[in-house]
């Protein structure tokens, strides 16, 4: 992977005892372009029969406006602290192997990977749910922010988390995710 | 008190500023952000505070030394 210049590695992605088990370290937040192959191939353990990647990437188009890229912001401080609390929590709710999430701050063109998450665990169901919970939090409560950049010049930030609209509170969250799995 | 805004408020506001008034909550803090631009109001009652890198809430105490970060409704991913 491409580390990030702006942000100190922050987020130990797997807690593995015992010998044989692999510690990989990637900050929560990268200014460089994501390394998602790279992130995979480190992303193998021995007591994980699965290993599930969640790659969130650039479309080239939003409400039905010709996108050419996003820029993010983050406050980067407080989102490396809860990107790393989501991945603790989901590492010990799924007893996960190896939990690793990383986003892009700066401008990400269409195609590109703004965000991934990977989640491995002995059997497949404990993946694939950790992992949707894992981007669902990230998405509603992490302080990163979307700004589209438009064909036509113009630019609007946007998509923000509405859950307050419903459950009116701003801390509050509705998660695609089963509800039940949230903790 | 300083001030840091970050995304959409910053149609609004400078991204760091200062303000001299006694603030004692994030409720007074936002009544002030609304008084020096009142269209940020729609938006600044969807924001989280935080302060040394923690969110707040309502009845936490603001002091004149803090430095209160505004954060909108997050859109990563």
């Amino acid at each position: 992977m491409t580390p990030s210049s702006s942000y100190p590695p922050a987020v130990e992605v797997s807690g593995l005892p015992g010998a044989g088990g692999v510690v990989v370290e990637v900050s929560a937040l990268s200014a460089e372009p994501l390394d998602v192959v790279g992130l995979l191939s480190r992303s193998h353990h021995p007591g994980a029969g699965a290993v599930v990647l969640f790659s969130g990437e650039v479309r080239d188009s939003n409400k039905g406006q010709a996108v050419l890229g996003l820029e993010y912001e983050a406050y980067g401080p407080l989102a490396e602290k809860l990107i790393g609390e989501i991945l603790a929590e989901a590492r010990e709710k799924w007893k996960l192997h190896i939990a690793v999430a990383q986003h892009r701050v700066g401008r990400v063109v269409v195609g590109d990977s703004a965000v991934v998450v990977i989640t491995a665990s002995a059997h497949r169901s404990e993946a694939y749910a950790a992992n949707r919970y894992i981007i669902d939090r990230i998405k509603h409560e992490a302080p990163i922010w979307k700004c589209e950049h438009y064909a036509d010049g113009t630019k609007e930030w946007g998509n923000n988390c509405n859950c307050h609209s419903v459950t009116g509170d701003i801390h509050k969250h509705i998660y695609e995710s089963d509800p039940t799995q949230q903790p | 008190m300083k001030i840091h805004v970050y995304a959409g408020l910053k149609d609004y506001f400078q991204s760091e500023f200062e303000l001299r008034e006694e603030i004692a909550n994030t409720d007074e803090l936002r009544a002030v952000l609304v008084k020096i631009n009142g269209n940020a109001g729609p938006l600044l009652s969807t924001c989280r505070f935080a302060v040394e890198e923690g969110f707040i809430d309502k009845n936490f105490k603001l002091n004149s030394h803090d430095t209160v970060v505004i954060i909108p409704p997050s859109s990563g991913g």
